[in-house]
């Protein structure tokens, strides 16, 4: 396995890769993954598709992200795990997905090198305010990890967490906004969509707004999974974009999952539903998903990643989001309905709820 | 390339440029089929539903029964005659308008229709009515006194459209207990009963406007206008909007609800043999194939009993090979994406349950895998409990030591509880029947037969006529009484 690890690192490093680079680190991993996971071992063999006959990334079998949830899919004893990441099972009950990773060195440089190239765009440092719970109130929340990874590589040292287990603390922020704003320094505020929501919901009730200085952005990720009142998207950038005075193509978003180990970022939300974009270590396929078959060009379809930075549990995962391709990337049409809601941070609303009552 | 739009409703004394036309997109994205379907204000509502009163008082209440039978069986013949113009409309409309396989809905319907002739129509009547005469005038009573029944003035549909042709039950009902009608179409399917009142028209022109099809927006103002005008609300839907439809029905009309149902198989070791456990798998594949599972009476599990020369394990084979057969003979319709991702996640949930028991093989997953399958059934071992599928031919075989320890097993969805298709020996019917009965089952049926419920049935255990009549009574005393005012002296 740490050859693996050591040669992957080397693959993210690299500035680019060839489509062959690609299949070839993917079968890898897949003959990996089905020499050492019995239950995906098994689910590949249901499907006929074993390393023996798989010869395109394209054929590895994408597992159902629900899969996290009934199966342990990794390759090594679970407990022997650096970190497991859960999502928040609210959809089944307690039944959480969970993904294991036996060291967090690739994840981590996964998360940076992309979130360099999408989000600081050349800054070395910025200022930044985090809307989630830190990862001591947070420790199986990927996303709180992404976060922390993005305060402590990124952001300068009065950078702050603006949310714990006492809710959003409007004032400080409001503090720090308008010291960033008398400044003249740029400030990038970074957090889960709907406690995007709540904030501008609190601005809004003290008639408050910002005009954050250039070079700030936003970044949002998560959707809002009724935990605060639905905004249609382009009324979300554009109110987003009024409270803050940022301009719409600073506004961008993240699309994560706690099932992989990489993001893909848009650039920017001038318009909407917005391009999503991954790094070379990461394709995407639209499928049907009962076939598995890609569905044909402009079609819509789900979202199946293959995610060489998922090493440890499966390369390739199946969504239940519904999307479109577009020119380099895709567009998120949503999630396939009668799919339950998928609530990573469902987590987080109920710190905010517990605060307020 | 245009695509045709049929216009939908049926509005007598109405001028469709007075009305709002509301445009629905079905079909698939390959074959889109566009449906107009008109809505009135509320106003145009009450004049209506005026007109439809004082038509059915006139023309429909002043008819004798069997010659409402006589009208209802010649508009059903001309349904059932491949060379009549509203049969061949609604061949070429109703597999446009859902999706389902045109040879399918051919095949259903006309089995469908052969329990609307006259026969089956006066049985129909019998089966709630000893004396069917009581719908006509006031009959005698053994014990003394007089009763008659009166159908409503006016009886609101309100239909759902998971089944083609689904209106025609309440339709007919309302006509045989002389009901002026008004209905709201689905808006999967707003052909049948479009064409359906425009032929009863035709074959009865004094019956032109005694009813109305039309469409409006759920919870809409229209809809409390017409919920406050009727006699009756017969609605079908889901429970959550059957909840919100009851909500805007006032205490004093009568709502019957159809809501969400659940049904399911039952196979007897008794029937297992090698010889006939085949053609019990094929009927078994013929109410999962019929209408791709989305009736309320379309199996969701079979539970299969042990002990006999074929296995359950045996039967899920063999059911899944009559499955994969019908494909050729009626394809399943085209899936949309969000139905495609929730069979999906069904198949798959059973297969990780599969993947998760090393040891037994107590779990497995039939037809999935083969790349296009259009069905699966998932073989368990275990006695699980009845629960809902994904529907669109996805079944769940389920093997049990005896059949009565299925009442157990479907105890939890007792609210829920309507067809089974049951597959055993006359000995065990009747005692079966009980537990079934006992457990919140109100039809049992032979399999191959779940998806045509036979003329006369207890729609989820109610009476199909008498729930909408109300009943009058004159008793003995007043005609008693009576006597002592005669004109002449006795």
């Amino acid at each position: 396995m740490n050859t693996l690890v050591s040669e992957l690192l080397e693959f993210i490093a690299r500035p680019t890769v060839s489509d062959d680079d690609f299949n070839t680190l993917a079968l890898k991993l897949f003959a990996h993954q089905f020499e050492h996971n019995r239950p995906f071992q098994k689910f590949c063999q249901g499907r006929g598709k074993t390393p023996r006959v798989v010869k395109s990334w394209r054929d590895i079998p994408a597992v159902p992200i629900n899969a996290f949830k009934d199966l342990t899919l990794s390759c090594v004893p679970p407990e022997t795990c650096a970190r497991t990441f859960m999502t928040s099972g609210t959809t089944r009950g307690d039944v959480k997905g969970r993904h294991f990773h036996p060291t967090m060195a690739v994840y981590d440089a996964s998360m940076l090198r992309n979130f360099a190239h999408h989000v600081m765009q050349g800054d070395a440092k910025l200022r930044m305010g985090i809307l989630f719970p830190n990862e001591v109130l947070m420790p199986n929340s990927s996303l709180a990890h992404y976060l922390a990874l993005a305060l402590a590589h990124f952001g300068t040292p009065d950078s702050a967490y603006y949310l714990d287990d006492n809710g959003l603390r409007t004032d400080a922020l409001c503090a720090a906004l308008q010291d960033a704003q008398n400044a003249s320094e740029p400030f990038a505020l970074l957090g889960a969509s709907y406690s995007l929501v709540h904030l501008m919901d609190a601005l809004q009730a003290r008639g408050q707004t910002f005009q954050l200085p250039a070079g700030s952005r936003l970044l949002d990720t998560g959707g809002f999974k009724g935990q605060s009142r639905e905004v249609p998207m382009d009324a979300f950038y554009e109110q987003l974009s009024a409270t803050f005075g940022v301009n719409r193509d600073q506004c961008l978003n993240m699309y994560g999952m706690t099932e992989l180990s990489t993001q893909f970022y848009d650039a920017g939300n001038t318009t909407v539903p917005s391009v999503k974009r991954g790094p070379h270590w990461i394709r995407s396929r639209l499928v049907d998903p009962l076939t598995g078959q890609e569905v044909s060009v402009g079609e819509r379809g789900i979202l199946a990643h293959t995610d060489l930075a998922n090493f440890n549990s499966v390369v390739s995962i199946l969504t239940e989001d519904v999307g479109q391709a577009s020119d380099d990337g895709f567009v998120l049409l949503g999630r396939a309905q009668g799919a339950q809601a998928k609530g990573c941070s469902m987590a987080v609303d109920d710190f905010l709820k517990a605060a307020q009552a | 390339m245009s695509v045709p739009v049929f216009k939908a409703g049926y509005l007598p004394g109405v001028d469709d440029a007075d009305v709002t036309w509301h445009r629905l997109s079905l079909g698939t994205a390959h074959a889109p089929c566009l449906v107009d379907v008109p809505e009135l204000n509320a106003e145009q509502m009450t004049a209506l539903a005026q007109r439809v009163q004082h038509a059915s008082r006139r023309h429909l209440k002043t008819m004798p029964v069997s010659d409402i039978v006589r009208v209802l069986d010649k508009a059903t013949a001309r349904l059932l005659d491949s060379h009549d113009v509203y049969r061949q409309q609604l061949e070429r409309l109703l597999p446009q308008a859902t999706g389902f396989d045109a040879e399918m809905v051919r095949l259903s319907l006309t089995s469908y229709l052969q329990t609307f002739r006259g026969l089956q129509l006066h049985r129909f009547v019998a089966e709630d009515f000893a004396n069917p005469k009581v719908l006509d005038e006031f009959q005698p009573r053994a014990q003394g006194g007089w009763t008659r029944a009166l159908g409503p003035e006016l009886l609101v549909h309100v239909w759902a459209g998971n089944v083609p042709a689904l209106p025609m039950w309440s339709m007919v009902s309302g006509l045989l207990v002389k009901a002026g009608s008004i209905g709201k179409v689905a808006s999967a399917e707003p052909v049948f009963a479009t064409l359906f009142a425009r032929l009863l028209a035709e074959v009865e022109p004094r019956w032109a406007h005694c009813f109305a099809v039309m469409w409006w927006p759920s919870g809409a103002g229209q809809e409390r206008t017409a919920f406050a005008l009727a006699d009756v609300v017969l609605a079908y839907g889901g429970n959550a909007a059957l909840q919100a439809m009851q909500a805007h029905v006032p205490v004093t009309t009568r709502f019957l609800p159809h809501g969400h149902k659940l049904s399911f198989g039952m196979v007897s070791a008794a029937v297992l043999s090698v010889h006939k456990a085949p053609s019990v798998a094929r009927q078994a594949a013929l109410d999962v194939a019929r209408y791709d599972q989305q009736g309320c009476y379309s199996p969701h599990v079979f539970y299969v009993q042990r002990g006999a020369s074929v296995s359950p394990q045996d039967f899920a084979q063999h059911l899944a090979n009559e499955l994969a057969g019908l494909q050729h003979k009626l394809p399943r319709r085209v899936l949309a994406l969000e139905e495609a991702a929730q069979v999906g996640a069904w198949r798959e949930a059973h297969e990780f349950a599969s993947l998760n028991d090393d040891t037994h093989a107590t779990h497995t997953v039939l037809g999935a895998g083969a790349g296009d399958a259009t069905s699966t059934v998932v073989y368990s071992d275990r006695a699980l409990p009845l629960t809902a599928g994904p529907l669109n031919r996805n079944v769940l075989v389920v093997a049990v030591d005896a059949l009565e320890d299925v009442v157990t097993l479907i105890a939890p969805q007792r609210d829920y509880l309507q067809t089974v298709g049951l597959a055993t020996a006359p000995e065990e019917l009747l005692h079966l029947g009980e537990c079934l009965g006992q457990a919140g089952v109100t039809r049992i049926c032979a399999l191959g037969a779940m998806t045509a419920p036979q003329a006369g049935w207890h729609h989820d255990g109610r009476f199909s006529l008498l729930d909408l009549v109300r009943m009058v009574d004159i008793e003995a005393s007043a005609e008693r009484e009576a006597e002592r005012f005669t004109s002449y002296e006795v």
